[in-house]
């Protein structure tokens, strides 16, 4: 995945598990284009905002959705999901917070700071199947973003 | 007759002057002649003094015998009989009338005092009896004195008149006089009884003292008092001896130290009372008095004493004395008490200063406390977060890794297999369900309340056709009654419905008979919501481990749950205040009651 600007889903998850099974649910529901998997907050921001090691990567292209953790190392997922939404040029990026628990606090935090949809992982793997495809169809499919 | 005394008296034998002489026992020197002549002749011879005999004899004697030298004396001798009558032979009665005839004739012709006079008279009378000078007398005599009647009879009569009028008028005035006295006197009987009147209508006892110190006037009420029968007791005796003679401690009491003793000897007036009063039976009694002098002429002539009995009122104040002494005892006592309980309270104080300051000691560690249970808390709150969030991923990758073993290795795994990882993975289904549940039930905890106007009704019929699916909405009778809305937290009240129907539906799931009723019924206070079916309910001997945590009163193999629900639902109905029952009989349907406050 040395082609930066080629990347449509950007995953934010710093459990590994975690991010084989939303590939493998991606892939189920054949999203799995070009997917990038970001293991902590920092990097995530890096490379949106084409600093650090991202640095060379054109800022102009965006990735079509990010799905984002928000339990992450080094800055938090609702943190990433601040700076995304502050800033005018990455702020129509569809942000998918994907989260273990359904704690009301950050539910609200993150609806506050402007995220697009909020998901539960479902422990049943058919079931997160079903969710990860609800939201590939709508982001990825039917949405149509400005340019 | 005294010139008789002593005198020699010569009488003729056996005459009546003799037995005079010798009854009167005139004179010793009686002499005795045998005639009349005699004892004349001798008297005239000059022998004895005096000769007593009958005037007519004696006159006629001395004529016949012409004796000059004796002088008769023209007096009666008292008691010297000179009876004279006509003395006739016995038979001789015409001579006898002729006699008493002549006499009358005498006597009717006036001229019995003549010949009366003739024979009897006195002797000088005949001596000088003159006709001339009678009638000199007669003649000068008679008019002037005729003259002089008739001058003193108008004299008389006017002196008469005179004395008639001034007697009159004196008369008039007595009669006046006599008039204001009988008025005076009728006053005086009113006043007095009067007088009378007030002093024995008094109840005081009222008596008088002259200046003896004896009593001079009582009154009823003083006698009764006193315990006198009548007045004769004590009127004119000296009432100091009577009533005043000892005093209260039994000491005598002498009259010149009497008070009262003061009043009628210097005129002082006295008011005393603190002495006592002795009645008849020898009892005494309290009195009070006042002693009044009594002046006349503006000088003390006695006194009057007014009384009173006032033992009872003496009583009276020794029962206040009593009182007073008790209060004032008592007033002591409590206010040694007073003291006592002051001091009490100082050292009471003193401890309370102590409690206060370890009060705020306390308060300053429980506010240590505090704030080390707001950490905790936290920390509990981060716990809770870490169990849903970290406890769940590995959940999720035994479940998404059992997944893909089935998905990739099917092949390799016979039917045993499957079943193992198809266990495994139901089994980190449940656990998933659990962590949730108890995360909701520790949300519930400690969420805070929002309070807002609910409607209810809207609610429950949302939640029905939430959580019945379309098999149920066929199978049950669903009824949903009036009820009222509440004041209450949405989203908690929410899941009460939601718990309390999904239990409806569940537990009727096997019975023949499926029909959720819902309603609702206000009381004291508090409105009672109800959701009663006709499922399997429960014995109502395990009603109280009913609202346990992970309590559960059937199989799983039955009724699929974890065992929280009831108690999220009993949690929220206490955090508003409210109550949570069930009624109900094994096969027979439940009854859940909970009550909100009416608001």
């Amino acid at each position: 995945m040395e082609n930066y600007e080629e990347v449509d889903i950007l995953i934010v998850e710093d459990n590994p598990n975690d991010a084989e099974m939303t590939l493998r649910a991606l892939k189920k529901n054949k999203l799995a284009n070009s997917v990038m998997v970001l293991d902590d907050g920092e990097k995530a921001l890096d490379f949106i905002f084409s600093k650090g090691r991202f640095q060379e990567r054109k800022k102009t292209v965006r990735p079509k959705i990010i799905l984002l953790d928000l339990k992450l190392p080094k800055v938090g997922g609702l943190e990433v999901l601040k700076e995304l939404k502050q800033n005018p040029q990455t702020q129509i990026i569809p942000v998918v917070i994907l989260t273990s628990s359904k704690e009301e606090a950050d539910l609200i935090e993150s609806y506050r700071l402007g995220v697009n949809s909020y998901i539960v992982k479902p422990v049943d793997f058919n079931k997160f199947v079903e969710a990860v495809r609800e939201l590939g169809y709508y982001w990825l499919l039917l949405n149509e973003q400005p340019k | 007759m005294e010139d008789l005394h002593g005198k020699e008296i010569v009488v003729m034998k056996g005459d009546n002057a003799e037995e005079f002489i010798r009854r009167e026992n005139i004179t010793d020197k009686i002499y005795t002649t045998n005639t009349f002549e005699e004892a004349f002749t001798r008297l005239a011879e000059g022998y004895y003094d005096a000769i007593i005999v009958q005037k007519i004899t004696g006159i006629q004697l001395l004529k016949q015998m012409k004796i000059k030298t004796i002088k008769p004396l023209d007096f009666r001798l008292p008691r010297f009989r000179q009876d004279y009558c006509f003395a006739v032979q016995k038979g001789n009665e015409p001579l006898l009338s002729r006699l008493n005839e002549g006499l009358s004739i005498v006597i009717a012709n006036d001229t019995f005092e003549e010949i009366r006079l003739k024979w009897f008279g006195p002797s000088e009378t005949k001596q000088v009896s003159t006709g001339q000078i009678i009638k000199i007398i007669l003649i000068i005599l008679l008019p002037v004195s005729i003259v002089l009647i008739l001058l003193w009879i108008i004299f008389l009569r006017r002196e008469v008149k005179r004395r008639t009028n001034s007697l009159q008028q004196e008369i008039w005035e007595h009669k006046q006089t006599l008039n204001a006295l009988h008025i005076h006197q009728s006053q005086l009987k009113e006043s007095e009884a009067r007088i009378r009147l007030l002093l024995n209508s008094t109840a005081e006892g009222i008596y008088g003292i002259d200046q003896d110190g004896n009593c001079s006037l009582i009154n009823k009420s003083a006698l009764q008092i006193l315990g006198f029968e009548n007045r004769n007791q004590v009127v004119g005796k000296n009432i100091h001896n009577l009533i005043h003679h000892t005093r209260a401690d039994g000491s005598p009491y002498p009259a010149e130290s009497c008070n009262i003793f003061k009043t009628f000897k210097n005129g002082e007036k006295i008011h005393n009372s603190d002495e006592v009063f002795w009645r008849t039976d020898g009892t005494s009694f309290s009195t009070e008095y006042f002693s009044y002098p009594i002046i006349e002429d503006e000088k003390v002539t006695g006194a009057v004493v007014a009384f009173w009995d006032i033992s009872e009122r003496k009583k009276g104040e020794m029962e206040l004395l009593k009182l007073k002494n008790e209060l004032e005892a008592k007033v002591a006592l409590r206010t040694k008490e007073l003291q006592e309980k002051v001091v009490k309270l100082d050292k009471s104080q003193k401890a309370m200063l102590f409690m206060v300051e370890d009060l705020s000691n306390i308060t300053v560690e429980l506010k240590k406390e505090r704030k080390k249970l707001e950490f905790s808390n936290k920390e509990l709150e981060a716990f809770a977060y870490s169990v849903s969030h970290d406890l769940r991923a590995p959940l999720r990758a035994i479940n998404g890794y059992s997944n893909f073993l089935l998905e990739d290795y099917a092949k390799l795994l016979d039917d045993e297999g499957k079943r193992f990882i198809n266990t495994i993975r139901e089994n980190a289904t449940k656990m998933d369900q659990l962590i949730s549940d108890m995360l909701n039930l520790s949300r519930v905890s400690r969420a805070s309340l929002n309070l807002s106007e609910v409607n209810m009704a809207s609610i429950v019929k949302s939640i029905y056709n939430e959580t019945a699916n379309e098999k149920e909405k066929k199978q049950f009778e669903f009824c949903l009654n009036e009820i009222p809305d509440a004041v209450c937290d949405y989203s908690l009240i929410k899941q009460v419905w939601q718990n309390l129907i999904s239990n409806a539906l569940k537990y009727s799931s096997k019975s023949a008979e499926k029909k959720i009723e819902i309603g609702a019924e206000k009381s004291n206070n508090e409105v009672i919501y109800y959701i009663k079916d006709k499922g399997a309910g429960f014995d109502s001997k395990y009603e109280n481990k009913l609202f346990g945590v992970f309590q559960r009163l059937h199989k799983s193999s039955e009724f699929k749950g974890t065992g929280v629900g009831l108690a999220i639902v009993q949690r929220i109905v206490v955090r508003h205040e409210g109550r949570i029952w069930a009624e109900s009989e094994v096969d027979k349907g439940a009854v859940f009651f909970f009550s909100l406050p009416d608001k």
